[in-house]
């Protein structure tokens, strides 16, 4: 079997850069999870269809399993790991954990990490904002109610904490 | 119930914080040194002979560490059911002939996933089609493709018979003859997707110590111990099964899954760890789907709508295996028989084997389906009588301390308060009747209410039957839990806590728990048959209590003070006249090693429900106790139908729960929102689409469960009824399951009450909505029920 050929690449991941060498044809998703050991990047589909992979490219929600590597070289990427700063809580995963958004958890990673694009770019979103901001975030455990509860008390405490 | 610190209180869960930051570790995160990667070949054939297998290339292939057929296999059979009258009838690996496109043929494990994938495709099986059926009421013809023999006890001359349950009481025909109307009509439930997040995944290592260590997405984890130490021919004690976060289950991860036993033999051969992970596309095409049912319902009623007498026949598609099919005819008798009196009886359920994926339970299992047919028809008979809805069922629902056919008592049943409770809240019995006269309006868009209620068991004799716990005080003071219990998502490790916390008057962020190891942790009844929190939260309650006393025997001594005059609070033991005579746990836990001959403090308990009841329920003949715990809860629906897309949008569903008394209300609500949504996806949007026995809507982009944008309002009353009241505040009862049916069952009456279409067939497809919405522009002579 051929494989291609590795590519170097310079990845700025959680404000840390990592010097690689990928396959061109290994996906965000693979060298976060496989590579880095990043595993709070969940893979749910491998079709772009559940968001559970969901990581931000320069403050963007982008699924990273249709997203190639070598694409994301010299952008920032952030992941679930890069949002608790030591052992605090970003302000979006406490309102997740206070007010009972969370269940499995397993789509909990690309779903808040959609709410905090949402949040930096609209602090205080009406309920339709955020439903329609985190559709294509699947989730099968608490019907989205408890979800969008948080991020509109994420965004409240956002406001409140400037 | 005042006195209350933990238990009864909205906690924010215990694994939020870990789950939140994406520390978590799921079993697709788990990673071994030198850990390979495995893959399934499977049947591209729905039936065929295997007349020959051979992995030689495969095996070749640098790279390849172990590739395993059924020869390698010491070829025992397992089942979800595996009884005398029900043997396990499923080998891990298809030995001469597969029945469903998917089943396992061969695995391999490799370096890389190329080099695995690359391996399937060098394995040469041969096979001798052979003639296939779908259908399940083809399947039962005589003339049909026999997949396996029709059961030895099922006289009847159907075929491909894999179980059936019987049972009656009263004289039907009696009834049906002395009714004033009698309905007959048939229900069709879809195939379905249970939609968990994280894939099937297992990772097994089977060390040089001769131990099997398995890490596998799942509901409980002495039921895998269990179904593996058998086919595998492995002693429990060398099989551990150890914790791991789990990515959603909702029924689809319990049993024996053929990718856990293939990971664990490819171990066995090469001594290296091996990993499996499933593609959406495999969870869809291999592993097995909810339990679709059809159900033909006759109902006979006095003038009045009181009951007199039913007859029912459901048809589970079982697919190639019993799966849970043996089990879900005979709970969809359950279901019908537990929330409302039916005086007389006759109920025939058929499992029929089909060249279909094998099935799983799903939330509910056999309840939302039962509870469609039964009450969609209950809306029929109401309105033909003239009768609300409400009146109908409150008219025929049990009273609390009924003693069911089965013996079961419903002792403290709270469902005729949750109906009157959720019909005044909706104010349901005005809107109902506006939407009937809105009806004829002009408007392009109708709105519609309807009601739906269910009672559902909590807990019953399934192995392992019973859970045990430990809880340790540790020198310092500082409280241990150690329980078998697997948290999927619910919060039963939350919700365990707080008991202990209650019971040992401790902070519950200090209660550390240790879960879900068959190897170190207590046996448990496991997630999925909803009577964790009672069957687990009493044994661990038990524990508690066991700990407390042996502490507070160590302090009274050491303060010598009378054991009955302690009180317990904050870690600090005091005599309660005399506050200054005190001690700390850590000083009790001292002074009990230092004075016992170095006993430290371990508490334990033990719990089973029915503990006089020797076995599960026949299956067969329903004979034998079901649960001592029955839950109820009736829904409210409140729906759009767009006349002009045929698109059905549900608004809002309010649930009045009798789920005994809440240990965590927050919980108790996420359950709910959770089934919801579930509900709403089985009554709208979901069918997994077989052609030939192949899934042909194998991804979320084909297959729809509901997104934010779907999400619906949703409004809880709770009703405690009085027993819980007066202390009972471990008298819990189930919360996971029944609310999927409540909601399939409200929508599709309020779908009628909105339009006049009576749904028959779930989900409801648009185009479907539309031709209805026709017909009934176009009126014909419906076929009539029959009127004494």
């Amino acid at each position: 079997m051929n494989k291609p050929a590795k590519r170097l690449i310079s990845l700025k991941i959680n404000g840390m850069e990592y010097e690689m060498a990928v396959r061109p044809n290994r996906t965000l998703l693979e060298v976060l999870r496989e590579d880095l050991m990043l595993t709070g990047t969940k893979e749910g589909c491998d079709d772009g269809s559940c968001g559970s992979c969901t990581v931000l490219l320069d403050g963007s929600p982008v699924r990273s399993c249709l997203l190639l590597a070598v694409e994301a070289e010299n952008r920032e990427v952030t992941t679930i790991e890069g949002l608790a700063e030591d052992e605090k809580l970003h302000p979006i995963q406490q309102a997740f954990v206070d007010h009972g958004a969370i269940q499995c958890g397993y789509c909990s990673p690309g779903m808040i990490l959609t709410a905090k694009a949402l949040l930096d770019e609209n602090p205080e979103p009406s309920e339709q904002d955020i439903l329609h901001a985190i559709s294509g975030n699947l989730c099968r455990c608490t019907g989205y109610n408890k979800i969008v509860t948080a991020i509109k008390a994420a965004g409240r405490n956002g406001k409140e904490g400037d | 119930m005042d006195d209350l610190s933990y238990v009864g209180r909205s906690i924010p869960r215990k694994d939020g914080p870990i789950k939140a930051t994406g520390r978590a570790k799921y079993t697709v995160d788990v990673t071994l040194p030198g850990m390979l990667v495995g893959k399934v070949l499977r049947s591209p054939h729905p039936h065929a002979r295997i007349l020959s297998i051979d992995t030689s290339k495969a095996t070749r292939l640098p790279g390849v560490k172990a590739v395993v057929t059924a020869a390698d296999s010491l070829k025992i059979k397992h089942g979800f059911v595996d009884t005398p009258r029900y043997p396990a009838d499923q080998y891990p690996l298809a030995v001469d002939r597969v029945r469903h496109v998917g089943e396992d043929i061969a695995g391999v494990a490799a370096i890389d996933e190329d080099t695995a994938e690359e391996a399937l495709s060098l394995i040469e099986v041969e096979y001798e089609p052979l003639a296939a059926v779908f259908d399940p009421e083809e399947a039962m013809r005589p003339d049909a493709p026999e997949i396996h023999p029709s059961h030895p006890k099922v006289n009847e001359p159907y075929r491909n018979i894999g179980g059936k349950t019987a049972t009656s009481w009263g004289d039907v025909e009696k009834a049906f003859a002395e009714s004033y109307l009698v309905r007959e009509d048939k229900f069709y439930c879809q195939m379905r997707a249970h939609g968990y997040m994280e894939p099937q995944a297992t990772l097994a290592h089977f060390d040089y110590s001769g131990k099997l260590n398995v890490w596998t997405s799942s509901m409980g984890v002495f039921l895998k111990r269990a179904k593996l130490a058998k086919t595998l021919g492995l002693p429990y004690g060398s099989v551990r099964v150890l914790k791991t976060y789990v990515g959603g289950a909702f029924g689809g991860k319990i049993d024996l899954f053929h990718h856990e036993y293939i990971a664990s033999l490819l171990s066995m051969k090469c001594h290296l760890p091996v990993k499996i992970v499933y593609s959406r596309e495999e969870v869809f095409k291999a592993a097995r789907p909810a339990q679709p049912l059809i159900v033909q319902i006759k109902t006979g009623v006095a003038k009045d709508g009181t009951i007199l007498g039913q007859e029912i026949h459901a048809i589970n598609d079982s697919g190639a295996y019993h799966g849970s099919g043996v089990v879900v005819i005979f709970l969809a008798w359950g279901f019908a028989m537990a929330p409302y009196r039916v005086p007389s009886l006759k109920y025939e359920g058929y499992s029929v084997y089909t060249n279909n994926l094998v099935r799983a339970p799903q939330r509910g299992h056999g309840a939302p389906k039962m509870r469609f047919a039964a009450e969609s028809q209950f809306d029929m008979i109401a309105e033909e009588l003239g009768i609300d809805p409400v009146e109908f069922r409150l008219r025929n629902v049990r009273k609390p301390g009924d003693i069911l056919p089965n013996g079961d008592s419903v002792k403290n049943f709270g469902l005729r308060e949750c109906i009157e409770r959720v019909a005044e809240r909706t104010d349901f019995k005005n809107r109902h009747e506006a939407a009937k006269r809105e009806r004829e309006t002009g408007s392009k868009v109708k709105r519609g209410i309807g009601i739906g209620t269910t009672a559902y068991f909590g807990g019953s004799l399934i192995y392992p039957n019973s859970s045990s716990a430990l809880v340790r005080l540790n020198d310092d003071g500082s409280v241990s839990l150690l329980t078998g219990a697997l948290d999927i998502g619910q919060g039963c490790e939350t919700v365990l806590c707080q008991i202990v916390a209650e019971e040992l008057g401790v902070p519950v962020e200090e209660v550390q728990i240790y879960a879900a190891d068959t190897e170190t942790t207590p046996v448990d009844i496991g997630s999925w048959i909803s009577g964790l929190t009672y069957v687990t939260g009493n044994a661990v309650k038990k524990a508690a209590e066991q700990a407390m006393k042996k502490l507070l025997a160590a302090a009274a001594r050491e303060l010598g003070a009378d054991v009955n005059d302690l009180v317990a609070r904050n870690k600090e033991i005091f005599v309660s006249h005399c506050p200054d005579k005190t001690i700390s746990y850590a000083g009790a836990v001292a002074a009990s090693i230092a004075r016992d001959r170095g006993d430290s403090i371990i508490g334990e308990g033990h719990f089973r429900t029915m503990k006089d009841e020797p076995f599960h329920p026949s299956l067969a003949s329903t004979k034998g106790r079901w649960t001592e715990n029955y839950s109820s809860y009736a829904q409210v629906a409140e729906v759009e139908v767009d006349t002009e897309t045929g698109v059905v949008k549900i608004a809002k569903v309010t649930t009045a729960h009798d789920c005994g008394f809440p240990v965590n209300p927050a919980l108790v609500e996420g359950q709910i929102d959770g089934q919801v949504s579930m509900g709403q996806g089985h009554i709208l949007t979901e069918e997994i689409r077989v052609e030939n026995g192949c899934v042909i809507n194998p991804s979320f982009l084909e297959y729809k469960i509901p997104c934010s944008l779907d999400m619906v309002e949703t409004d809880y009353i709770d009703v405690i009824t009085e027993q819980y009241k007066r202390g009972h505040h471990y008298n819990t009862k189930e919360v996971g399951e029944g609310y999927v049916s409540g909601t399939v069952v409200s929508v599709a009456n309020a779908v009628f009450n909105a339009t006049g279409v009576r749904v028959r067939k779930t989900p409801i497809h648009p185009h479907d909505m539309l031709a209805a919405l026709d017909r009934l522009r176009t009126p014909k002579e419906e076929k009539k029920s029959g009127r004494s």
